[in-house]
């Protein structure tokens, strides 16, 4: 009897995993005639709202270059996958676009997973372009990754410079979350201001879950700092920076591009007047490209993307990446991993949309000019511009 | 064909966990949700000392899997002293308490995950020879499993789980056999977890929570707990069919959640409609 | 930093704070005093009566009293329904402990994945603001969110304890608290006992939740991890005792606040697993509370 049960269960099992194959297989087996490219980012999980826009914005971009003619009229695609932002199903979701897909090039962000399907860009010589995570560590993950977005080191840097040379802010204190968003970057400020001749007079992490923040705020009043840089999650800032004030603690507050949100503004209320927040991509005074582009999303839906800056390296991504086929086209390479990355080495300097010139350094970074925007009246407004 | 390797890889990693755990909580009657910890504890462990003090890694691995076994009773003994209820708790507490900790040590890579980890095999056989070594492991465990419940040693705990008092009475002593149960499967979740850590390369904290706990008990409900083959085919579902999902291209954003949905609701329709799991016998056979 | 104020502060703003996670850990402990069931289910109610209010308060604009009301009906029914077809059916089974467990935890995690289909995963409030009116008394700072959830939770647990000291039903809870066959044998339905335990653990969890969504963010998985420490403190404070679990919940409160006058900031979440192994350790039945103040 148990025998039967055993066997039975073998070939449940059995037809499932040959189920796999086959669709797996036959899925592949279509479409070799577009250009493609993978794209995996959080379509669901906590940072869902930032990795949905972000991905629409490569798409809408994909869907522009293949409406002016592709690429030497080969259509563009994209193959998105979803990463939850995890590093074990971004590894899974990068196992499929390198090995059942057969991507040359994939863009991915957040650093966790960046770093996590890095081996596997380095072992099967696909391209692994970074956009968006920020984390400096990603400078140094092998052969097959860049990033094509600023790490913390370029915006964190010049908001510590900013606050040292320009508000001539002496003392300052650092509050960070204790993830690796946090991390990373709290230590990159820090060295940066303290090099520039600053004190960090506070250096003080909560933990991603807590919501009262009252023992840690009320040691960085303690210390008495005139400026604080905030290194959080927009779903913990707001609740960081109410509580900041409700004790009483009005010093001015900045913070990385994360905070470039509308819910900031939303739950922090009028404590978040004055906040700085970096922005990479440059504005619509700045590049006339991005005008249209706000406008497109306030007509498809009827607001403004979150993260906008994110998303407009994302919408670039595409264009990147066109312009490394097209590399690899004209010189009638075959599109693999490395052949793409030595367009990209080969190309180095690109004219794009949203985001202007991109230099792609030996060093695997780029290097932008920094906005600083802030709130002033309940709505981001330009600040300044670090080079 | 590299996709199907990995696809292997992980049911034969998840084969040594559901077998293990199948151990503690199916034979063992002990109810724990650490394991996943133990498989970290040793994946860290195997991984630093490969790359921090240079130890092969064949070694490495055998010494993160003993680790994991030593740690164990650092949970086991003190909860089991009090009673089975509280190992329960205990190993919630342990678990999360350990995450934390490792979120906090620098040289473990902290919050943003350790990589550049060593890899087992290298060149182009290198998933060919991953996955031979996984699988063989795999079935290996399950050898041992099923020897150690079938045997003498087997019906010793048979006889524990059954009357412990009446055991007691008669000079067995139930105590050491849980502790060296929780060991031994403990440390064979550590060798699952020594061999992930040098197949995929990255390990982060935030991979070993109560999900990873939940996914494991749902194979070995699913599968059967308490039965040899049980794990194998809880594994082998429950890897394969998340897979086959995605490729039912349903609108991603719907995915993880359906995905989930699928997972729960199929342990709740086992639960209910046969406790005993696929391979276990039906109730009233 | 150790002066005065800031101690005083420390101290106040713990507390406030704790309220909800008083509830949760009273609901939590009388689940398991009355049904000996470690309710994991609570997780999903939880996420359910939140995601109702939010729905209604946020979605179709419904006034706070009538959102509130509305996720309290839900997870009152939802509460209903796993008990009498989940736990009950098990229990006539006769099945294991672990069975239980198991799916207690499972149906929390189908709930997770069920309202993050629908809601998305992305953190939600139930006002579109978190601040609050601040007063300062002597130097803290004590807002408006801290005094009505004191006031709330304060009437929560007068009433609970009204019912179980003052009313026959409340007496019932506990006699199959202490032997459930044998206040059978005496005509109480034990069923009954269960279903109500369980009724007024989902309102118990329903003011709960509202007074941490006014407050903070919630995400699906939220609060199963919420739930942690209304375990813990249920541990702490004794199983069996509710007044136990509720100051034990203020206690981790304000021991996880005040930490970070002696640890860095980094160790604070850690503290309160080690505080769990303590006491597994040196103090299993929970700490002992001296027999006159504990009567219940």
């Amino acid at each position: 009897m148990n025998q039967n049960v055993t066997r039975r269960a073998w070939l449940r099992s059995l037809a499932v995993a040959a189920a796999v194959a086959a669709i797996g297989t036959a899925g592949s087996a279509a479409a070799q005639q577009t250009l493609k490219f993978g794209l995996a980012m959080p379509l669901t999980g906590s940072q869902s709202s930032y990795g949905k826009d972000q991905i629409k914005a490569t798409e809408w971009a994909v869907a522009d270059i293949n409406a002016k003619g592709g690429v030497n009229g080969k259509k563009l695609e994209v193959i998105v996958l979803d990463t939850q932002a995890d590093p074990t199903v971004g590894i899974n979701a990068v196992n499929r676009l390198v090995n059942v897909d057969k991507v040359p090039v994939f863009v991915t962000a957040w650093s966790a997973v960046v770093k996590a399907v890095a081996p596997i860009a380095n072992r099967e010589k696909v391209l692994e372009l970074s956009i968006g995570a920020n984390s400096p560590d990603i400078a140094k993950l092998g052969d097959y990754v860049y990033t094509a977005f600023p790490l913390a080191d370029v915006d964190v840097a010049a908001l510590a410079n900013y606050t040292f040379s320009t508000l001539k802010h002496k003392r300052v204190a650092v509050v960070y979350i204790n993830n690796d968003t946090g991390i990373e970057a709290a230590k990159v400020y820090k060295s940066v201001f303290e090099k520039a001749g600053g004190q960090v007079v506070a250096y003080e992490t909560y933990d991603p879950k807590a919501t009262d923040f009252t023992g840690m705020l009320l040691k960085v009043r303690t210390a008495n700092p005139e400026f604080i840089h905030l290194h959080g999650l927009v779903s913990d800032m707001p609740i960081v920076i109410s509580q900041m004030r409700q004790l009483g603690m009005q010093q001015r507050v900045s913070t990385y591009s994360g905070g470039l949100n509308q819910q900031m503004i939303e739950k922090a209320g009028k404590g978040a007047e004055g906040l700085i927040v970096t922005s990479l991509a440059p504005n619509a005074q700045q590049n006339k490209n991005v005008g249209p582009y706000i406008e497109r999303w306030k007509k498809a839906e009827n607001r403004i993307p979150n993260g906008l800056p994110y998303t407009q390296y994302l919408y670039d991504a595409a264009y990147l990446v066109a312009a490394l086929y097209e590399y690899v086209e004209n010189n009638k390479l075959p599109a693999t991993g490395e052949n793409m990355r030595k367009a990209l080495l080969a190309v180095k300097t690109f004219e794009l949309p949203m985001t202007g010139r991109l230099v792609m350094n030996d060093d695997h970074t780029v290097r932008k000019p920094v906005n600083l925007v802030t709130v002033k009246n309940a709505e981001f407004v330009p600040l300044a511009t670090v080079e | 064909m590299e996709y199907i390797y990995s696809v292997l890889i992980l049911i034969g990693i998840y084969t040594i966990m559901a077998a293990s755990f199948n151990l503690i909580i199916g034979y063992g009657g002990l109810i724990s949700i650490a394991h996943p910890i133990f498989f970290a504890l040793a994946a860290y462990a195997s991984a630093l000392l490969n790359l921090r003090l240079g130890v092969p890694i064949p070694l490495a691995i055998l010494i993160g899997a003993l680790f994991s076994a030593g740690m164990s009773v650092m949970l086991s003994l003190p909860s089991l002293r009090v009673s089975g209820d509280y190992l329960l708790i205990a190993s919630i507490g342990f678990q999360l308490g350990f995450i934390e900790v490792i979120k906090n040590i620098e040289f473990a890579g902290a919050a943003s995950g350790l990589t550049g980890i060593g890899s087992l095999y290298s060149g182009p056989t290198r998933s060919l020879a991953f996955t031979v070594t996984v699988l063989v492991a795999a079935a290996a465990v399950v050898w041992l499993v099923h020897w150690l419940t079938h045997g003498e040693y087997g019906r010793a705990i048979q006889a524990m789980r059954d009357d412990e008092e009446c055991f007691a009475s008669l000079g067995r002593n139930a105590m050491a056999i849980k502790i060296t149960i929780f060991a031994v499967g403990s440390g064979l979740a550590g060798l699952a977890g020594a061999l992930y850590a040098h197949y995929f390369q990255f390990l982060s904290p935030e991979q070993f929570g109560i999900v990873q706990s939940a996914l494991i008990l749902t194979m070995v409900v699913v599968g059967g707990m308490g039965t040899t083959l049980g794990p194998i085919v809880g594994a082998l579902l429950l890897t394969a069919l998340p897979q086959a999902i995605t490729f039912l291209n349903m609108p991603p954003s719907v995915m993880a959640p359906v995905q989930g949905m699928l997972y729960t609701g199929l342990v709740l329709v086992f639960l209910f409609v046969r406790p005993a799991g696929l391979v276990g016998k039906k109730a009233g056979q | 930093m150790f002066d005065l104020p800031v101690l005083l502060q420390i101290l106040w703003t713990s507390v406030a704070t704790s309220t909800c996670y008083v509830l949760f850990a009273v609901a939590f402990a009388l689940t398991l005093k009355v049904a000996q069931v470690w309710n994991f289910v609570q997780a999903g109610t939880m996420g359910l009566a939140f995601y109702a209010m939010f729905a209604a308060m946020l979605g179709w604009g419904w006034p706070h009293p009538a959102g509130f009301a509305f996720g309290l009906g839900i997870a009152v029914a939802v509460s209903m329904a796993v008990e009498v077809w989940g736990y009950r059916v098990l229990r006539r089974r006769r099945s294991s402990a672990l069975l239980l467990f198991i799916f207690a935890i499972v149906v929390a995690e189908f709930i997770a994945y069920l309202l993050s289909l629908v809601f998305g995963t992305e953190p939600q409030s139930l006002t579109k603001s978190l601040t609050s009116e601040v007063y300062l008394v002597g130097g803290v700072a004590i807002s408006s969110w801290d005094l009505n959830a004191l006031a709330v939770t304060a009437a929560a647990c007068a009433a609970l304890f009204a019912f179980l000291r003052f009313t026959r039903q409340g007496q019932f809870l506990y006699a199959v608290a202490d032997n459930g066959d044998l206040a059978e044998l005496y005509g109480i339905s034990a069923n009954r006992a269960y279903l109500i335990a369980m009724v007024i653990a989902a309102a118990l969890v329903s003011v709960g939740v509202y007074l941490y969504g006014t407050r903070a963010s919630m995400i699906p998985n939220a609060p199963l991890e919420l739930m942690l420490l209304a375990v813990i403190a249920t541990i702490l404070g004794g199983i069996g005792s509710l007044v136990g679990a509720g100051v034990a919940a203020v206690f981790l409160s304000v021991l996880q606040s005040a930490s970070i006058l002696v640890i860095p900031s980094q160790w604070q979440s850690s503290l309160t697993y080690f505080v769990l192994f303590a006491v597994i350790l040196f103090f299993p039945t929970g700490f002992r509370v001296p027999a006159w103040l504990r009567r219940r």
